[in-house]
Parts: structure tokens; sequence; C-alpha cells
């Protein structure tokens, strides 16, 4: 009959595209981002100037706004890379915190094109001070 | 004062208590005010999960007995489902350009998988919309919301199946990564916005049984005539 037709037809379109999607990004998040580790790790796979994205706390005492662009190092308490960004950092952005960076390797550093903050599902009170300090 | 307009009462006190908390409870140290959005942005999700899990189990519901009271729920409550998944969505984003420095990246799944849940939606209120016979699109959507309900654990569970921009769990099987009086502003706020989509629902399907009982009215002969309007009459 026509209309159970119909009906299938659009249940399966509708799973279909469910299933897609899902796996698309499923595709995109096997890479979606690199700790400094695993990036070193795969140096050989991102040439320079191959964009991927990486993620990774800001290393305290590393940050340098002295000249034009910032330097930074980041971390995931196993393997340090420094890191340089190209253009304006987010407004929470400061020494601690994790950031997720868009760009690509240049030599032994990564020039990043954007930063994220990272946050995580930590939260906490000025008072309680850890990681973040209050501003 | 009826039933529905008591549920509204009771939804207006319990979101104006939660509104205090989430103003009166400490800021996060990294993300100062912005924190607060959490007490809109989970609840509406929340919300959005029941309101799509009741359409879920008035679908089988109708399947089974075929009784369009149960239609009418899972329609009522889809409709809900989805104004707070689109809510949540919009604080979400307003939330990720002030901290993440992005309002949204189709490469997290978290967001991804969220956004396609909240156009399946839209896609089942467009299909009810399409379908006029009564026992159609309650057979259609029915069918919908039964298969569109397995989104949610997708969409739950991604931020641990995934690598995300979009954080894991705050609050686990084995405690919570917030301070308690942030926890329990945002677990108020999920209460009054439950109380709200009780009455939202209730006013809703008090509605979809007038529109169905004005629907089955007989129809009088004088309804198939259509008197002119005013300025088409040439001689008045």
């Amino acid at each position: 009959m026509a209309h159970r037709r119909f009906v299938l037809f659009g249940i399966a379109g509708v799973v279909a595209l469910v299933i897609g999607l899902t796996l698309t990004s499923l595709g995109d998040n096997l890479t979606y981002y690199l700790y400094p580790t695993e990036a070193i790790d795969q140096r050989a796979d991102f040439g320079d100037g191959e964009p991927f994205r990486l993620a990774g706390t800001v290393v305290v005492g590393s940050l340098d706004d002295s000249g034009e662009t910032l330097t930074f190092d980041v971390t995931d308490g196993g393997a340090t890379i420094a890191v340089r960004l190209d253009g304006p950092p987010p407004s929470l952005f400061e020494e601690g915190v994790p950031v997720l960076l868009e760009g690509a390797w240049a030599g032994n550093s990564f020039i990043a094109t954007e930063a994220l903050i990272k946050h995580d599902e930590n939260y906490e009170t000025p008072e309680e001070g850890g990681a973040y300090d209050d501003q | 004062m009826t039933r529905v307009q008591a549920l509204f009462a009771a939804a207006a006190a319990a979101i104006g208590i939660g509104l205090w908390f989430a103003f009166n409870s400490t800021a996060d140290a990294l993300q100062g005010e912005y924190s607060r959005i959490i007490n809109i942005h989970v609840p509406s999700f929340w919300v959005a999960f029941v309101a799509f899990g009741v359409t879920a189990v008035g679908s089988v519901a109708w399947l089974r007995s075929k009784k369009s009271r149960w239609d009418r729920l899972a329609a009522s409550s889809a409709e809900i489902g989805t104004l707070f998944s689109g809510i949540g969505l919009f604080t979400g984003m307003v939330w990720g350009e002030a901290v993440w420095g992005r309002a949204w990246d189709w490469g997290d799944t978290r967001l991804a998988t969220t956004a396609v849940m909240f156009f399946v939606y839209l896609g089942y209120l467009a299909l009810r919309k399409a379908t006029p016979d009564p026992l159609t699109r309650a057979r259609r959507s029915s069918i919908l919301g039964v298969i569109a309900v397995i989104q949610i654990p997708l969409v739950y569970f991604s931020v641990n199946l995934f690598r995300t921009l979009h954080q894991t769990q705050s609050i686990r099987p084995d405690g919570s990564t917030m301070p308690d009086e942030m926890l329990m502003a945002m677990g108020i706020n999920v209460l009054a916005f439950t109380v709200l989509y009780i009455a939202l629902l209730s006013a809703r399907i008090e509605v979809a049984s007038a529109e169905a009982a004005a629907a089955s009215q007989p129809r009088l002969a004088s309804d198939g005539v259509t008197p002119p309007r005013f300025n088409e009459v040439e001689d008045v």
C-alpha cells in the first residue's frame, strides 16, 4: 500500500540521517583533538602546515605576551609543546587553563590559528582556589 | 482556579525560587557569572529528555490501544520537548561563545547529536502538521516517536564515548564535581523546570482535547457557503 511505503521510507530516511551524522562525527572525532604526547607520537602523520587540533593545559610560567604574538607551552602532564598563537586569545585565557588549539606544526612548535578554552566538568568557588585562581 | 492555572502558579513560584538560587549561589572561579547559565541550560535539556521519553511512552501506548488520548499526550510532550531543546541549544551557544570563545562546533559529537535530535523532533512536528487524517497522523508520529527516543542515550553519553569539546558529566554515580551550593541551585532549577513542564503539558493536552472535540462536531450545511467580503461587493 502506498501510505505504508511512504511511512517506511520516511522512517528509513530518518534513521539513515541519524546514523550517517553520528558516523561522520565519529570519523572526525577519532582525530578531533590530540594531546601533546599523542601529537608528538604522530608527528610523522602531520607534516608542517597540516592542520589538526591540539588539546592541553597552559603551563604556568610559560606565557609570554611581550612580543607581537602570544607564546606559551601546553602540556598533558607527560609531553610539552611550545605554542605560538596567531590571533587574539579567548577572553578567559590565562596560565593553568585547559585549551583546545587549532593549527599546525612548524618544526618543533605548534602555530595556532585559533584557541578555545576547554572547560572541563569541574566547578570551583573562588575560595576553594584549586586550579583556577580568581582574577 | 482551574487545575492548569494552579499548575502555572506553582511553576511561576518554583521558577522564581530557582532564579533566586541561581543568582545567589557563588559563581565559578574560572567562568565567573557565565557559570549561572547552567541553571537554565541543564534543566532545559532535562525537560527535553523527560518530554521525549513521555512521547515514546505515549507512542507505544497508542500503538497498543489506539486510544487518541495517548496520541495527544505524545504529541503535546514532543512539542514541549522541542521547545526546551531549542532553549538548551541557545543557552549553550551563549555560554560557548563566552567561555570557550566559540558558539558552535559541528566537530563536537555532543553538539552535533543534540542538534540532530532537535531537527528530528522538528520533523516529528512537521509530520503531524502534514498529515490531516487523525488515524494516519497518530500512526506515523507514534512510530517516529518510538524510534527518535534512541537519540537520548546517544546524546547523553556522547561526551563519554567520543572526544569532545563539551565537558563530561558533573554529576556521576560516585558524586559530583561541583561545589554543593552550585549543585543545589542547579537541582532546584531542575525541579522548577519539571513543574513548568507539567503545567505546559497539562495546558497543551487540554488544547489538543478541545481541538479533537471540535473536529468531531457534525458540520452544518451552511458551512459550505462563504459570505462575500465587504469590499468585494460592488453596490452595497
